[in-house]
Protein backbone atom coordinates (compact mmCIF):
# COMPACT_ATOMS: atom_id res chain seq x y z
CA UNK A 1 0.00 0.00 0.00
CA UNK A 2 1.32 3.43 -0.95
CA UNK A 3 1.25 6.48 1.33
CA UNK A 4 -1.24 8.05 -1.09
CA UNK A 5 -3.54 5.04 -0.76
CA UNK A 6 -3.31 5.17 3.04
CA UNK A 7 -4.16 8.87 2.89
CA UNK A 8 -7.26 8.15 0.80
CA UNK A 9 -8.32 5.34 3.12
CA UNK A 10 -7.95 7.57 6.19
CA UNK A 11 -9.96 10.31 4.48
CA UNK A 12 -12.74 7.90 3.56
CA UNK A 13 -12.96 6.64 7.15
CA UNK A 14 -12.99 10.21 8.49
CA UNK A 15 -15.71 11.21 6.03
CA UNK A 16 -17.86 8.29 7.13
CA UNK A 17 -17.36 9.18 10.79
CA UNK A 18 -18.28 12.84 10.18
CA UNK A 19 -21.37 11.87 8.18
CA UNK A 20 -22.39 9.65 11.09
CA UNK A 21 -21.79 12.41 13.62
CA UNK A 22 -23.81 14.94 11.61
CA UNK A 23 -26.64 12.74 10.33
CA UNK A 24 -27.03 9.61 12.46
CA UNK A 25 -28.87 9.32 15.78
CA UNK A 26 -26.71 9.96 18.82
CA UNK A 27 -26.64 6.36 19.96
CA UNK A 28 -24.03 5.70 22.64
CA UNK A 29 -22.64 2.79 20.61
CA UNK A 30 -22.16 4.98 17.53
CA UNK A 31 -20.41 7.71 19.52
CA UNK A 32 -18.21 5.07 21.15
CA UNK A 33 -17.38 3.64 17.73
CA UNK A 34 -16.22 7.09 16.60
CA UNK A 35 -14.32 7.82 19.80
CA UNK A 36 -12.59 4.49 20.33
CA UNK A 37 -12.82 2.99 16.86
CA UNK A 38 -12.09 5.76 14.38
CA UNK A 39 -10.22 8.25 16.56
CA UNK A 40 -8.41 5.40 18.30
CA UNK A 41 -7.38 3.96 14.94
CA UNK A 42 -6.07 7.34 13.76
CA UNK A 43 -4.10 7.74 16.98
CA UNK A 44 -2.48 4.33 16.64
CA UNK A 45 -1.67 4.94 12.97
CA UNK A 46 -0.20 8.34 13.86
CA UNK A 47 1.91 6.84 16.63
CA UNK A 48 3.30 4.14 14.36
CA UNK A 49 4.22 6.63 11.63
CA UNK A 50 5.86 9.04 14.08
CA UNK A 51 7.81 6.29 15.85
CA UNK A 52 9.00 4.82 12.57
CA UNK A 53 9.72 7.90 10.48
CA UNK A 54 9.81 11.14 12.48
CA UNK A 55 13.43 10.92 13.60
CA UNK A 56 14.68 9.79 10.22
CA UNK A 57 13.72 12.99 8.42
CA UNK A 58 16.84 15.04 7.72
CA UNK A 59 16.50 18.52 9.26
CA UNK A 60 12.94 17.83 10.40
CA UNK A 61 11.48 19.19 13.66
CA UNK A 62 8.98 21.55 15.26
CA UNK A 63 11.40 24.38 16.10
CA UNK A 64 10.95 26.54 12.99
CA UNK A 65 8.88 26.76 9.84
CA UNK A 66 11.97 25.49 8.00
CA UNK A 67 12.09 22.34 10.16
CA UNK A 68 8.35 21.72 9.79
CA UNK A 69 8.63 22.15 6.03
CA UNK A 70 11.50 19.67 5.92
CA UNK A 71 9.43 17.26 8.01
CA UNK A 72 6.46 17.53 5.69
CA UNK A 73 8.64 16.92 2.65
CA UNK A 74 8.62 13.31 3.80
CA UNK A 75 5.46 11.46 2.73
CA UNK A 76 5.02 9.33 5.89
CA UNK A 77 5.59 12.36 8.15
CA UNK A 78 3.11 14.37 6.05
CA UNK A 79 0.58 11.56 6.36
CA UNK A 80 1.15 11.49 10.12
CA UNK A 81 0.47 15.23 10.22
CA UNK A 82 -2.77 14.73 8.28
CA UNK A 83 -3.86 11.93 10.64
CA UNK A 84 -3.22 14.33 13.51
CA UNK A 85 -5.72 16.76 11.92
CA UNK A 86 -8.27 14.02 11.28
CA UNK A 87 -8.07 12.60 14.80
CA UNK A 88 -8.16 15.91 16.65
CA UNK A 89 -10.83 17.53 14.44
CA UNK A 90 -13.07 14.51 14.91
CA UNK A 91 -12.47 14.53 18.66
CA UNK A 92 -13.44 18.21 18.78
CA UNK A 93 -16.50 17.47 16.62
CA UNK A 94 -17.58 14.79 19.06
CA UNK A 95 -17.08 17.18 21.96
CA UNK A 96 -19.11 19.91 20.23
CA UNK A 97 -21.92 17.43 19.44
CA UNK A 98 -22.12 16.15 23.02
CA UNK A 99 -22.07 19.65 24.47
CA UNK A 100 -24.71 20.82 22.00
CA UNK A 101 -26.91 17.84 22.90
CA UNK A 102 -26.59 18.63 26.60
CA UNK A 103 -27.53 22.20 25.74
CA UNK A 104 -30.61 21.05 23.88
CA UNK A 105 -29.39 22.56 20.61
CA UNK A 106 -31.36 21.19 17.68
CA UNK A 107 -29.53 18.86 15.27
CA UNK A 108 -30.34 21.14 12.32
CA UNK A 109 -28.37 23.98 13.94
CA UNK A 110 -25.62 21.57 14.97
CA UNK A 111 -25.12 20.50 11.35
CA UNK A 112 -23.50 23.72 10.04
CA UNK A 113 -21.35 23.93 13.20
CA UNK A 114 -20.09 20.38 12.74
CA UNK A 115 -19.61 20.90 9.00
CA UNK A 116 -17.48 23.97 9.74
CA UNK A 117 -15.43 21.87 12.19
CA UNK A 118 -15.04 19.12 9.59
CA UNK A 119 -13.78 21.55 6.94
CA UNK A 120 -11.89 24.15 9.02
CA UNK A 121 -11.61 22.70 12.54
CA UNK A 122 -10.85 25.76 14.66
CA UNK A 123 -13.53 27.87 12.94
CA UNK A 124 -16.21 25.39 14.00
CA UNK A 125 -14.78 25.32 17.49
CA UNK A 126 -14.79 29.12 17.59
CA UNK A 127 -18.46 29.20 16.60
CA UNK A 128 -19.38 27.22 19.72
CA UNK A 129 -16.94 28.86 22.12
CA UNK A 130 -19.42 31.60 23.00
CA UNK A 131 -21.73 28.96 24.47
CA UNK A 132 -19.57 29.07 27.60
CA UNK A 133 -20.64 32.68 28.17
CA UNK A 134 -24.25 31.68 28.87
CA UNK A 135 -24.69 28.07 29.93
CA UNK A 136 -28.04 26.43 29.55
CA UNK A 137 -29.34 22.95 29.96
CA UNK A 138 -32.36 21.11 28.60
CA UNK A 139 -32.80 19.42 31.96
CA UNK A 140 -34.34 22.49 33.59
CA UNK A 141 -36.72 23.19 30.73
CA UNK A 142 -39.65 25.25 31.98
CA UNK A 143 -42.09 24.55 29.19
CA UNK B 1 -37.52 29.25 34.96
CA UNK B 2 -37.72 32.02 32.45
CA UNK B 3 -39.41 35.11 33.61
CA UNK B 4 -39.64 38.76 32.96
CA UNK B 5 -40.96 39.81 36.31
CA UNK B 6 -42.86 43.04 36.12
CA UNK B 7 -42.75 44.75 39.47
CA UNK B 8 -45.59 46.89 40.74
CA UNK B 9 -43.59 50.03 40.15
CA UNK B 10 -43.45 50.18 36.37
CA UNK B 11 -40.40 52.34 36.36
CA UNK B 12 -38.36 49.59 37.95
CA UNK B 13 -36.26 47.50 35.60
CA UNK B 14 -37.67 44.00 35.04
CA UNK B 15 -35.40 41.20 36.11
CA UNK B 16 -34.43 38.76 33.43
CA UNK B 17 -33.19 35.23 33.78
CA UNK B 18 -32.06 33.10 30.89
CA UNK B 19 -34.93 31.14 29.34
CA UNK B 20 -34.28 27.44 28.83
CA UNK B 21 -37.00 26.51 26.34
CA UNK B 22 -35.71 25.22 22.97
CA UNK B 23 -36.86 28.22 20.93
CA UNK B 24 -35.16 30.77 23.19
CA UNK B 25 -32.11 28.49 23.34
CA UNK B 26 -31.84 28.39 19.55
CA UNK B 27 -32.07 32.18 19.36
CA UNK B 28 -29.50 32.59 22.15
CA UNK B 29 -27.01 30.18 20.60
CA UNK B 30 -27.33 31.87 17.21
CA UNK B 31 -26.52 35.22 18.83
CA UNK B 32 -23.50 33.70 20.58
CA UNK B 33 -22.24 32.13 17.34
CA UNK B 34 -22.37 35.56 15.64
CA UNK B 35 -20.51 37.12 18.56
CA UNK B 36 -17.70 34.57 18.25
CA UNK B 37 -17.42 35.07 14.49
CA UNK B 38 -17.01 38.82 14.92
CA UNK B 39 -13.49 38.20 16.26
CA UNK B 40 -11.81 36.83 13.11
CA UNK B 41 -13.88 39.20 10.94
CA UNK B 42 -12.68 42.32 12.76
CA UNK B 43 -9.04 41.18 12.61
CA UNK B 44 -9.35 40.16 8.95
CA UNK B 45 -10.77 43.60 8.12
CA UNK B 46 -7.59 45.21 9.33
CA UNK B 47 -5.26 42.87 7.46
CA UNK B 48 -7.02 41.92 4.23
CA UNK B 49 -6.41 44.39 1.42
CA UNK B 50 -9.08 42.90 -0.83
CA UNK B 51 -12.17 44.88 -1.75
CA UNK B 52 -15.55 44.18 -3.29
CA UNK B 53 -17.38 47.01 -5.05
CA UNK B 54 -14.72 49.32 -3.56
CA UNK B 55 -15.64 48.39 0.02
CA UNK B 56 -13.58 46.28 2.40
CA UNK B 57 -14.39 42.66 1.55
CA UNK B 58 -15.11 41.96 5.25
CA UNK B 59 -17.57 44.83 5.66
CA UNK B 60 -20.50 42.74 4.49
CA UNK B 61 -19.83 39.76 6.81
CA UNK B 62 -19.45 42.31 9.63
CA UNK B 63 -22.82 43.94 8.80
CA UNK B 64 -24.57 40.58 8.70
CA UNK B 65 -22.97 39.30 11.91
CA UNK B 66 -23.96 42.44 13.80
CA UNK B 67 -27.45 42.45 12.32
CA UNK B 68 -28.10 38.75 12.99
CA UNK B 69 -26.66 39.12 16.50
CA UNK B 70 -29.01 42.02 17.25
CA UNK B 71 -31.97 40.21 15.67
CA UNK B 72 -31.59 36.99 17.66
CA UNK B 73 -30.47 38.64 20.91
CA UNK B 74 -33.66 40.73 20.73
CA UNK B 75 -35.71 37.58 20.13
CA UNK B 76 -34.21 36.02 23.28
CA UNK B 77 -35.60 39.01 25.17
CA UNK B 78 -38.94 39.05 23.34
CA UNK B 79 -39.76 35.33 23.36
CA UNK B 80 -40.61 35.39 27.09
CA UNK B 81 -43.50 37.72 26.20
CA UNK B 82 -45.22 34.61 24.85
CA UNK B 83 -46.68 32.44 27.59
CA UNK B 84 -44.66 29.27 28.37
CA UNK B 85 -47.11 26.97 26.58
CA UNK B 86 -47.02 29.11 23.45
CA UNK B 87 -43.24 29.27 23.54
CA UNK B 88 -43.00 25.50 23.80
CA UNK B 89 -45.49 25.03 20.94
CA UNK B 90 -44.35 23.15 17.86
CA UNK B 91 -44.88 26.26 15.71
CA UNK B 92 -42.51 28.45 17.72
CA UNK B 93 -39.96 25.70 18.33
CA UNK B 94 -39.70 24.81 14.66
CA UNK B 95 -39.83 28.31 13.27
CA UNK B 96 -36.99 29.32 15.63
CA UNK B 97 -34.96 26.20 14.86
CA UNK B 98 -35.37 26.86 11.14
CA UNK B 99 -34.55 30.54 11.50
CA UNK B 100 -31.44 29.79 13.57
CA UNK B 101 -30.23 27.13 11.13
CA UNK B 102 -30.83 29.47 8.20
CA UNK B 103 -28.94 32.29 9.92
CA UNK B 104 -25.89 30.13 10.70
CA UNK B 105 -25.77 28.77 7.14
CA UNK B 106 -26.29 32.28 5.74
CA UNK B 107 -23.36 33.77 7.66
CA UNK B 108 -21.26 30.71 6.78
CA UNK B 109 -21.76 31.27 3.06
CA UNK B 110 -21.27 35.05 3.32
CA UNK B 111 -17.93 34.52 5.13
CA UNK B 112 -16.86 31.77 2.74
CA UNK B 113 -17.51 34.03 -0.25
CA UNK B 114 -15.66 36.93 1.39
CA UNK B 115 -12.69 34.64 2.04
CA UNK B 116 -12.78 33.63 -1.63
CA UNK B 117 -12.93 37.30 -2.60
CA UNK B 118 -16.30 36.86 -4.26
CA UNK B 119 -19.79 38.33 -3.93
CA UNK B 120 -22.43 36.32 -2.06
CA UNK B 121 -25.56 38.19 -3.15
CA UNK B 122 -26.38 39.16 -6.75
CA UNK B 123 -23.72 36.77 -8.00
CA UNK B 124 -24.61 34.58 -10.97
CA UNK B 125 -21.13 34.09 -12.39
CA UNK B 126 -20.78 30.36 -11.70
CA UNK B 127 -23.42 27.58 -11.51
CA UNK B 128 -22.92 27.06 -7.76
CA UNK B 129 -23.13 30.77 -6.97
CA UNK B 130 -26.22 31.01 -9.17
CA UNK B 131 -27.86 28.28 -7.10
CA UNK B 132 -26.65 29.68 -3.77
CA UNK B 133 -28.07 33.17 -4.23
CA UNK B 134 -31.76 32.16 -4.34
CA UNK B 135 -31.07 29.62 -1.54
CA UNK B 136 -29.89 32.54 0.59
CA UNK B 137 -33.13 34.30 -0.30
CA UNK B 138 -35.07 31.31 1.01
CA UNK B 139 -32.94 31.30 4.18
CA UNK B 140 -33.54 35.01 4.74
CA UNK B 141 -37.27 34.48 4.23
CA UNK B 142 -37.25 31.71 6.87
CA UNK B 143 -35.50 34.05 9.33
CA UNK B 144 -38.10 36.77 8.74
CA UNK B 145 -41.06 34.36 8.94
CA UNK B 146 -39.67 33.26 12.32
CA UNK B 147 -39.77 36.77 13.76
CA UNK B 148 -43.19 37.42 12.18
CA UNK B 149 -44.61 34.33 13.91
CA UNK B 150 -43.19 35.40 17.27
CA UNK B 151 -44.99 38.72 16.83
CA UNK B 152 -48.24 36.88 16.03
CA UNK B 153 -47.85 34.57 19.03
CA UNK B 154 -47.15 37.46 21.41
CA UNK B 155 -50.48 38.82 20.19
CA UNK B 156 -52.38 35.50 20.38
CA UNK B 157 -50.68 33.76 23.30
CA UNK B 158 -48.96 36.68 24.96
CA UNK B 159 -48.52 37.01 28.66
CA UNK B 160 -50.89 39.50 30.19
CA UNK B 161 -48.72 40.41 33.17
CA UNK B 162 -46.45 42.70 31.17
CA UNK B 163 -46.69 46.34 30.25
CA UNK B 164 -49.22 47.07 27.50
CA UNK B 165 -46.71 49.29 25.68
CA UNK B 166 -43.99 46.65 25.53
CA UNK B 167 -46.51 44.05 24.39
CA UNK B 168 -47.92 46.27 21.64
CA UNK B 169 -44.46 47.44 20.55
CA UNK B 170 -43.26 43.84 20.29
CA UNK B 171 -46.33 42.73 18.31
CA UNK B 172 -46.21 45.67 15.88
CA UNK B 173 -42.41 45.68 15.56
CA UNK B 174 -42.08 41.98 14.84
CA UNK B 175 -45.05 41.61 12.48
CA UNK B 176 -44.74 44.89 10.57
CA UNK B 177 -40.92 44.85 10.66
CA UNK B 178 -40.84 41.33 9.22
CA UNK B 179 -43.45 42.16 6.57
CA UNK B 180 -41.69 45.37 5.55
CA UNK B 181 -38.34 43.55 5.39
CA UNK B 182 -39.86 40.89 3.14
CA UNK B 183 -41.32 43.52 0.80
CA UNK B 184 -38.15 45.62 0.55
CA UNK B 185 -35.67 42.74 0.39
CA UNK B 186 -37.98 41.00 -2.06
CA UNK B 187 -37.98 44.08 -4.29
CA UNK B 188 -34.19 44.23 -4.01
CA UNK B 189 -33.74 40.55 -4.83
CA UNK B 190 -36.22 40.54 -7.72
CA UNK B 191 -33.89 42.87 -9.61
CA UNK B 192 -36.92 44.63 -11.09
CA UNK B 193 -35.66 48.06 -9.97
CA UNK B 194 -32.43 48.79 -11.87
CA UNK B 195 -31.23 45.32 -10.79
CA UNK B 196 -29.47 43.12 -10.18
CA UNK B 197 -28.28 44.77 -6.98
CA UNK B 198 -29.41 47.18 -4.31
CA UNK B 199 -28.38 50.33 -6.14
CA UNK B 200 -30.94 52.39 -8.04
CA UNK B 201 -29.20 54.77 -10.42
CA UNK B 202 -26.04 56.56 -9.35
CA UNK B 203 -22.63 54.89 -9.31
CA UNK B 204 -22.93 51.15 -8.65
CA UNK B 205 -20.09 51.07 -6.14
CA UNK B 206 -19.46 51.54 -2.43
CA UNK B 207 -16.59 53.91 -3.20
CA UNK B 208 -18.58 56.99 -2.18
CA UNK B 209 -20.92 55.24 0.23
CA UNK B 210 -21.79 56.51 3.70
CA UNK B 211 -19.19 55.65 6.36
CA UNK B 212 -19.68 52.15 7.77
CA UNK B 213 -23.22 51.76 6.36
CA UNK B 214 -22.01 52.02 2.78
CA UNK B 215 -25.27 53.41 1.39
CA UNK B 216 -24.87 55.19 -1.93
CA UNK B 217 -24.47 58.98 -1.93
CA UNK B 218 -24.83 59.22 -5.69
CA UNK B 219 -28.09 57.31 -6.23
CA UNK B 220 -30.82 55.29 -4.55
CA UNK B 221 -29.82 52.41 -2.28
CA UNK B 222 -32.39 49.84 -1.16
CA UNK B 223 -30.14 48.83 1.74
CA UNK B 224 -31.31 51.96 3.60
CA UNK B 225 -35.06 51.09 3.80
CA UNK B 226 -34.07 47.43 4.40
CA UNK B 227 -32.07 48.59 7.44
CA UNK B 228 -34.89 50.75 8.85
CA UNK B 229 -37.53 48.08 8.20
CA UNK B 230 -35.53 45.24 9.73
CA UNK B 231 -34.37 47.07 12.83
CA UNK B 232 -37.87 48.34 13.53
CA UNK B 233 -38.21 44.85 15.01
CA UNK B 234 -35.99 46.05 17.86
CA UNK B 235 -36.81 49.75 17.92
CA UNK B 236 -40.58 49.43 18.43
CA UNK B 237 -40.34 47.00 21.40
CA UNK B 238 -37.81 49.36 22.99
CA UNK B 239 -40.20 52.23 22.33
CA UNK B 240 -42.97 50.22 24.01
CA UNK B 241 -40.75 49.41 26.99
CA UNK B 242 -39.94 53.10 27.43
CA UNK B 243 -43.56 54.14 26.88
CA UNK B 244 -44.67 51.93 29.79
CA UNK B 245 -42.28 53.80 32.03
CA UNK B 246 -42.95 57.30 30.70
CA UNK B 247 -46.63 57.36 29.80
CA UNK B 248 -48.26 54.75 32.04
CA UNK B 249 -51.77 53.94 30.83
CA UNK B 250 -51.24 56.11 27.74
CA UNK B 251 -48.38 53.82 26.60
CA UNK B 252 -50.33 52.06 23.80
CA UNK B 253 -51.21 55.41 22.26
CA UNK B 254 -47.52 56.39 22.33
CA UNK B 255 -46.57 53.07 20.73
CA UNK B 256 -49.10 53.56 17.92
CA UNK B 257 -47.63 57.01 17.31
CA UNK B 258 -44.09 55.63 17.27
CA UNK B 259 -45.24 52.91 14.86
CA UNK B 260 -46.81 55.48 12.54
CA UNK B 261 -43.58 57.49 12.56
CA UNK B 262 -41.54 54.37 11.86
CA UNK B 263 -43.84 53.28 8.99
CA UNK B 264 -43.48 56.76 7.52
CA UNK B 265 -39.69 56.54 7.83
CA UNK B 266 -39.55 53.16 6.11
CA UNK B 267 -42.00 54.17 3.37
CA UNK B 268 -40.19 57.45 2.76
CA UNK B 269 -36.70 55.95 2.60
CA UNK B 270 -38.09 53.17 0.36
CA UNK B 271 -39.66 55.74 -1.99
CA UNK B 272 -36.48 57.83 -1.99
CA UNK B 273 -34.41 54.77 -2.90
CA UNK B 274 -36.85 53.72 -5.63
CA UNK B 275 -36.59 57.11 -7.29
CA UNK B 276 -32.82 56.72 -7.42
CA UNK B 277 -32.13 59.49 -4.95
CA UNK B 278 -29.46 59.16 -2.26
CA UNK B 279 -30.60 59.49 1.34
CA UNK B 280 -27.66 61.75 2.10
CA UNK B 281 -25.20 63.46 -0.21
CA UNK B 282 -21.75 63.92 1.23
Amino acid sequence: MTWAALFSLANAIALLAWATLILAPRWAALLAAIRYGVIGLFCVAYAVLVLLFFFRVEGGGFGSLLEVRALFASDPALLAGWLHYLAFDLFVGLWIAERADARGLNRFIQAPLLFATFMFGPIGLLMTIGFDLIPRSLRTQDA
Amino acid sequence: MSTIAIPQDRRAIPTFSMPTDPASGAALDTALIMLALLAPTLVAMNIDERQLNSADIWMKPLHFQLSIFIHFAALVLLLPLINPAGRASRLIRWSMTSAATAAVCEIGYIMLQAARGRASHFNASTPIETVMYPLMGIGATIIVIGSFLIGVQIWRQGRTDIGAGLRLGAILGLTLGSAATLIIAGTMASGSIDGPGHWVGGVHSDANGLPFLGWSTTGGDLRAPHFFATHGMQVLPVAGFLADRLFGSQAPRAVWSATALWVALVATTFAIALTGTPLLRL
